[in-house]
């Protein structure tokens, strides 16, 4: 036992102190958009971006970040550098829309403070994917990032969570559990969706598993794209969270016709 | 490794198969190309061999072979899920992947519309006196994907463990025969994203055998080291879990230090923690300079000196070994019979590991220890993974030291070859990990099956936790370290 104890007094404090606003040198982000200007007709980065998350607006392009894997293809191939990587580590966005970048153009969410779980805030973490963002938000937790000290608990039932963060692209079989915890939570309450797949299916989007995403299913209040996001990503995003008011009870029937569209595996985006 | 697929006829595949494995081969995997016939994978260590059997089935009814094989059981039940072929004789024939919602449409990966058997599942009832029972999931109480398991409990005591996957069946096989071959890899990679690195590594493996093509050692170097590196900061994140399932939080928590610093070492040499995105077809995206490759050694160093006093201490705890030993037994024999893979077969005495005996990055050129103990308990798994942690470790070591010259990634032809079929096969931290491709007339992939170690270990834990306390099912979970979306796809 005092071996043990010495042991971890000797090793010191890990935890980061302040959250970075850049992840550390050489590592991949999602893309951005500059101003530069794209070669006419070039279409490198649209041919080669395995979810199709980049669209042609006239003469530049727009990521969708929420639909981005963070592959880096489109930025190494980009032969004006249009596109560059973006390691910044505040990615989250209050609206679906906001995660479509252009030009110069990232819209985060401007939350006012103050909201009611500014003080603490009880996570329930809901996995429905492959794990990489599980691993992630379990790193959030640890020694070194440790999103305890900002009053973020993970707990293990519903009943007693404010926020729901769900991982994964919620295929089929998930739907019917995940409404269940959802309806379980008290409100006011708060769905973050975290990791590409959550916020739009990502590479699983349209298969016959109806792996879309979160948004088909309940209302989502934050998004937290990135494929895995970064644990600073996580806890940012989780920190927008804490700033809003949360909703209320959906109306019974708002809830049922969320629960049939969920069941019949209602088209999203 | 490129396959010829050899034609076989139901009337003779219960005995080739058996004969097979009584002769020492492996059962790589059962699986179908569109619902008429089935696939049965053979896989010959000794011989460096791999055996693909074609049975034309007409009628969707075949004989199971389950009762002669035990270890075919759960592919039988997968293939009647996704191609509708039905296993007649099989002694616990239900659904694996697809729940009561898939049950008006027909198999998925069946050409013809072909009705699944759409019964609501039912568990296995365990009756008598005093037998109660436990469902637990499909959401479980920490941060883990889902699954439902079913205790019946007699007491404190497991009588049976039911487990019923599928929960995040996502169409990853059929997405892949969609997708442009290049841009399968980021698919592949998300089979199961905890094992990105072994997943993109057996998907290219396949792919350069279907072109017939073998890299320079240049190309491989890399490819080695992020495999490697891979499984270090998993079995590290794994022995963390099996010390905070004790209760032993001291360790778990310097355990995720250490595995800070190996996910540090993945961020050097590719720019993202896990590695994603980087191994692709012809080489790695990545190029790394030389020094990052010096500041990638410096790290190695550091973890290497830092986990010696953590696993000192923890082996030196006896509440901690008191609660590993003797805890969730599998006999050799089980885990031969149930074609146990990697960690799991290791610690119950099976010298396997398909670094040893396939062909994928630098292997089976790198020489290493395999690591195995005979007791087949929670802690002789964790022993394996700290020895492996190491060889791991001294293996990356001694690649760092010595890079092989030359490029990083050579370009290779887009199109596939028509009508071949070729396997790769990686030793994940998990085990055996399977990736088979089948192209059409055309040259596109007519089908893509992946077969994750974890397929072959859930049983395991089934049989493991037979005759444990309640409150020790989380540590045996945890000792095989098992995935829950590298089985449902």
């Amino acid at each position: 036992m005092l071996h043990l104890l010495s042991y971890l007094l000797s090793r010191g404090l890990a935890t980061n102190k302040l959250i970075p606003e850049v992840l550390a040198d050489g590592v991949t982000g999602l893309p951005k958009v500059t101003r530069n200007k794209c070669v006419e007709d070039c279409l490198a980065c649209v041919h080669a971006c395995p979810t199709d998350a980049i669209t042609l607006k006239t003469v530049s392009p727009i990521v969708d970040r929420g639909a981005c894997i963070g592959c880096n293809k489109c930025v190494a191939l980009c032969p004006t550098g249009t596109l560059a990587n973006d390691s910044a580590t505040a990615t989250y966005a209050y609206n679906r829309e906001d995660l479509l970048v252009e030009a110069e153009q990232i819209k985060l969410g401007s939350g006012t403070r103050g909201g009611i779980f500014d003080g603490s805030m009880a996570v329930r973490v809901v996995s429905t994917g492959c794990s990489a963002c599980d691993l992630e938000v379990a790193a959030a937790n640890n020694p070194i990032f440790d999103m305890d000290r900002f009053g973020m608990q993970v707990v293990a039932s519903p009943r007693f969570a404010d926020a729901l963060l769900i991982t994964g692209p919620v295929p089929r079989a998930m739907h019917q559990p995940l409404l269940s915890c959802y309806e379980a939570m008290a409100d006011p309450r708060i769905v973050v969706a975290c990791g590409t797949c959550a916020v739009s299916g990502g590479v699983h989007r349209n298969g016959y598993a109806g792996a879309n995403g979160v948004s088909p299913i309940l209302p989502v209040d934050v998004f937290i794209p990135g494929c895995p996001p970064h644990p600073w990503q996580i806890i940012l995003g989780l920190l927008a969270a804490r700033r809003l008011t949360g909703r209320r009870r959906v109306t019974a029937g708002e809830g049922k016709a969320n629960r049939s569209k969920a069941l019949t595996g209602g088209e999203g985006i | 490794m490129k396959l010829e697929v050899l034609p076989l006829k139901l009337e003779e595949r219960t005995t080739v198969v058996k004969e097979a494995l009584d002769a020492g081969d492996r059962l790589g995997l059962i699986t179908s190309i569109d619902g008429g016939q089935l696939l049965t994978l053979l896989l010959s260590p000794q011989m460096h061999t791999v055996t693909c059997f074609q049975t034309p089935i007409e009628d969707p009814v075949y004989h199971s072979i389950t009762s002669l094989v035990p270890q075919a059981h759960w592919f039988e039940r997968t293939t009647m899920d996704m191609f509708g072929l039905l296993p007649q004789g099989h002694p616990r024939l239900k659904r694996t992947h697809l729940h009561e919602p898939y049950a008006f449409e027909g198999a998925p990966l069946c050409n013809d519309v072909r009705d699944v058997d759409a019964h609501a599942y039912q568990f296995f009832d365990v009756e008598g006196e005093g037998i109660y029972e436990i469902p637990v999931g499909p959401i479980h109480a920490g941060i883990i994907e889902p699954g439902h398991f079913r205790f019946s409990c007699y007491g404190e005591i497991i009588l049976n463990l039911e487990i019923r996957l599928g929960y995040i069946h996502r169409g990853v096989e059929k997405r892949l025969t969609e997708v442009p071959c290049h841009q399968a890899r980021f698919v592949a990679e998300a089979a199961a994203s905890d094992m990105p690195v072994a997943n993109a590594l057996a998907h290219v493996t396949a792919m350069e055998s279907l072109l017939d093509f073998v890299l320079p050692g240049s190309c491989q170097f890399l490819r080695t080291a992020a495999l490697e590196i891979e499984r270090i900061a998993m079995h590290l994140s794994d022995l963390g879990g099996l010390a905070g399932d004790i209760g032993f939080l001291a360790i778990s928590s310097s355990m995720a230090r250490l595995r800070g610093l190996a996910l540090r070492m993945g961020e050097l040499l590719t720019g993202n923690r896990l590695m994603r995105g980087y191994i692709c077809i012809g080489g790695v995206s990545m190029h790394s300079s030389s020094e990052s490759r010096r500041e990638l050694i410096k790290v190695a160093e550091q973890l290497k000196q830092q986990l010696e006093p953590v696993i000192d201490l923890y082996l030196a705890n006896q509440v901690a070994i008191d609660r590993m030993e003797g805890i969730g037994k599998i006999s050799c024999s089980l885990a031969r019979e149930f074609g146990l893979v990697g960690v799991a077969a290791r610690s119950s005495g099976i010298s396997y590991d398909c670094r040893r005996y396939w062909s994928h990055a630098l292997f089976p050129g790198e020489d290493f220890e395999i690591s195995v103990e005979q007791t087949g308990d929670v802690f002789a798994r964790a022993k394996v993974r700290i020895r492996e942690i190491k060889s791991s470790l001294q293996l990356l070591m001694k690649l760092l030291q010595e890079p092989h010259a030359g490029p990083d990634w050579v370009p290779l032809p887009e199109e596939l070859p028509r009508n071949s079929s070729a396997v790769g096969i990686v030793e994940s931290h998990r085990g055996e990990l399977i990736h088979l491709i089948i192209t059409d007339h055309q040259g596109k992939i007519q089908r893509y099956c992946i077969k994750d170690p974890s397929v072959n270990n859930w049983t395991a834990l089934a049989i493991a936790v037979r005759n444990n306390l309640v409150a020790d099912f989380p540590l045996c979970n945890k000792s095989f370290s098992l995935s829950y979306s590298g089985h449902d796809l």
